[in-house]
């Protein structure tokens, strides 16, 4: 006898596991796991509510947005509420956990708006969390506010009614690293051969689309634009094509798990392009600490940093990481803004009233911690960027030079 | 998925050279390695037991969790503190075949297949509860290093995995053949009834069964974070592979799990070179099927 260890093979196991998989899959995309405490909308408070991404491939940016969130309602707790209805109300904050994922996103909102009777819905991270979570807070007409989705990829779902978003462009930030090189005399210090890695979700398809554009419009030349699903980890074939492309420049936009695949493979392969950025994937302190040196030198486009001239944007920072012992990501900030500005906006409403409130965040003018906020026609306020990069840990503003706070490490060690 | 999007990857199809292939099929195999050794314990539990682990994933993911707690609170290499994952994932395995698996398998699959659902949604809360949401990744020095011969180049961790998994199969496939706990363990898979007539505790071996196969996905799970990189719901992509795994290979059969992990792991990896990386898997379960209708008991398995 071999070392088979099997006997007769019993028919029913394999549909029977078939089954709970799937069985698996409706439970986990539909049940949430809550972090506040449950109960529906009553008089005596305000309640808010989110659906972000505290476990899942985007983890790494739930944890930031639950502390800005937080943050900001806690805020205005400490002085003693809103004024609405010409009382000062208590505001609630009911946070679910969307597991990175659309569908469970869609029903958390669902089930904030139906169950919850939350008033306003605050906004997940990355477009097809936003937008599953957006479409249904439209579709109920309940204000929506979102921090966390670039401002193309949120205009093009649809003419929204009910939904806002304060983030960057993003045909601003596939222009800038090429800008930024050609300001700070590097252009020439390449081959200006570009490959674009990125995953098959809406804001990988669109950013290869503009890194196209802005490629060409800068004179580079595009040798290398490779797709693969967002939840791949093995990256081999890619990285090899990459390397053998001879690209100086690599430009990427994938999942955190992914960029630290993608970052392994290629120093594994011996591959070290001058220039680097693994947008999203690369931009929360994870990537840092999973990949350790590996890290330095890679770009982040960046629309905060606690050294701008923002109203309390140094000490934001010192809060978040008193609060939690850990690196500040900017993250706290557009989701710390993007509350203040809900929470003003029913202030000023005086109301619970969905189109009370609605009408008021159109009227936002305000100052915040990520910037001026004032909404366009298209309900987006444009965050300005820069361009930051991971050296030793930390994330150091290295162009435009007014706003550097730090020399930008080329090529990439 | 968007539509487009996958219309650009078909139109990158193109034909690898010579040396492209080559590397394609060296990474492939050694890469088949880690496939092998993450669907081992899968592969044994359901041999022996009968049971489909559906918490087998997330055992994976707990080794590579403890391999980052040593890593990177107590600076133990993670090939060093495979030391102590390996005895401590025995430790964690074996009680739940004992206390929780073994009262339930004499009342039918099924209450026990449920039970390690169970024990998955669990896992994957106290994982986020313990270490957050975010991802991990072990990252020694040697993680980023390359082995280069003839030309090729392929991550080291590829060719470290490819040597745990001749070591763990052809071990386990020995001591299966060659000592009195394997004979048991035969024995307590081909007839329970006559095994415990004959002296075998089979409850006890069906708990060593358990707790080497939690043992060999922890190993599993540290190469695994070497390589790549994991969160807490990760486990369910490596019980899919597994699963693939082992049915190419045929249900229970050690031998089989090696075998498929190498085909697997070629397959999908001279695919990639032809389609992209983005089709890796959509290749890999395409020459699944066509193996499983030529085959269908697989590589090692009986014929009905």
């Amino acid at each position: 006898m071999s070392s088979d260890t099997r006997r007769a093979r019993p028919r029913r196991l394999l549909p029977l596991a078939a089954s709970v998989l799937l069985a698996a899959t409706v439970v986990l995309g539909l049940s949430a796991c809550g972090s506040s405490s449950s109960g529906g909308s009553s008089g005596d408070k305000v309640v808010i509510g989110a659906a972000i991404p505290i476990s899942g491939e985007l983890a790494g940016f739930g944890s930031f947005e639950k502390w800005g969130y937080e943050h900001a309602v806690d805020a205005v707790n400490k002085k003693g509420g809103l004024e609405v209805d010409g009382e000062k109300k208590e505001v609630e904050l009911q946070l679910l956990d969307d597991k990175s994922d659309p569908n469970t996103d869609s029903a958390s909102v669902q089930r904030l708006i139906s169950q919850d009777k939350v008033n306003a819905v605050l906004g997940s991270c990355t477009p097809p969390l936003v937008n599953a979570g957006a479409v249904i807070a439209e579709r109920s007409r309940i204000p929506f506010v979102t921090p966390c989705e670039p401002l193309g990829a949120f205009r093009a779902v649809k003419e929204w009614e009910y939904a806002w978003a304060i983030f960057f462009d993003e045909k601003e930030d596939t222009e800038n690293t090429f800008k930024m090189l050609e300001d700070l005399g590097l252009a020439d210090q390449t081959n200006k051969k570009v490959a674009i890695l990125h995953d098959n979700e809406p804001d990988g398809i669109n950013f290869s689309k503009l890194w196209e554009e802005a490629a060409q419009k800068f004179g580079y030349d595009v040798v290398l634009d490779e797709q693969f699903p967002v939840a791949q980890t093995t990256f081999n074939t890619t990285v090899t094509k990459a390397k053998a492309s001879g690209a100086d420049i690599v430009l990427g936009q994938m999942v955190t798990p992914a960029a630290i695949a993608v970052r392994k493979t290629m120093a594994a392969q011996g591959y070290t392009p001058k220039v680097m950025a693994l947008e999203k994937g690369d931009e929360p302190i994870q990537f840092a600490e999973a990949v350790g040196d590996l890290a330095n030198g890679l770009l982040i486009p960046t629309y905060w940093d606690p050294s701008f001239p923002y109203p309390g944007a140094a000490n934001l920072k010192k809060e978040f990481e008193a609060d939690t012992g850990q690196t500040y990501s900017q993250h706290i900030a557009d989701t710390t803004a993007a509350a203040e500005v809900l929470l003003a906006a029913i202030e000023a409403a005086g109301s619970t009233e969905a189109e009370a409130i609605n009408k008021a965040i159109g009227e936002t003018n305000m100052e915040t911690v990520v910037g001026p906020v004032e909404f366009a026609e298209d309900h987006t306020a444009t965050l300005p960027l820069v361009e930051a990069q991971w050296q030793n840990g930390e994330s150091i503003v290295v162009w435009p030079e007014d706003k550097a706070t730090g020399k930008i490490i080329f090529p990439l060690p | 998925m968007n539509p487009l999007g996958q219309l650009s990857v078909v139109a990158a199809f193109s034909v690898p050279n010579g040396h492209e292939l080559i590397t394609a099929i060296v990474s492939g195999l050694l890469l088949g390695g880690l496939f092998a050794v993450t669907a081992l314990g899968l592969s044994l539990v359901f041999g022996v037991m009968r049971l489909i682990n559906l918490v087998h994933g997330e055992l994976i993911v707990l080794g590579a969790y403890l391999a980052y707690v040593l890593f990177d609170h107590a600076g133990i290499d993670p090939l060093v503190g495979m030391l102590i994952v390996a005895p401590a994932m025995f430790v964690i395995g074996y009680p739940i075949q004992r206390v929780l698996l073994n009262p339930l398998i004499e009342k039918g699959m099924e209450p026990a297949l449920l039970t390690t659902f169970g024990l998955s949604i669990i896992a994957q809360n106290l994982f986020i509860l313990i270490f957050s949401g975010d991802t991990q990744s072990l990252s020694p020095g040697y993680a980023s290093d390359s082995l280069s011969f003839a030309g090729i180049t392929v991550p080291a961790v590829y060719g470290i995995s490819f040597v745990f998994a001749l070591v763990l199969t052809g071990a386990t496939h020995t001591v299966l053949q060659r000592t009195a706990v394997g004979r048991a363990v035969r024995a307590s898979s081909e007839d329970p009834v006559a095994a415990g007539v004959m002296g075998v505790d089979v409850r006890r071996t069906y708990g060593f069964v358990y707790g080497f196969a939690a043992l060999c996905a922890g190993i599993g799970g540290v190469l695994v974070g070497l390589c790549f990189s994991f969160t807490p719901t990760s486990g369910t992509i490596y019980l899919l592979t597994g699963f693939a795994v082992v049915v190419l290979g045929g249900l229970g059969s050690v031998k089989g799990t090696l075998l498929g992990g190498l085909t697997l792991g070629i397959v999908e990896s001279v695919g990639s070179t032809f389609f992209g990386d983005g089709y890796r898997d959509f290749i890999g379960l395409v020459a699944f099927l066509i193996i499983l209708s030529l085959r269908p008991q697989g590589f090692f398995g009986r014929a009905a």
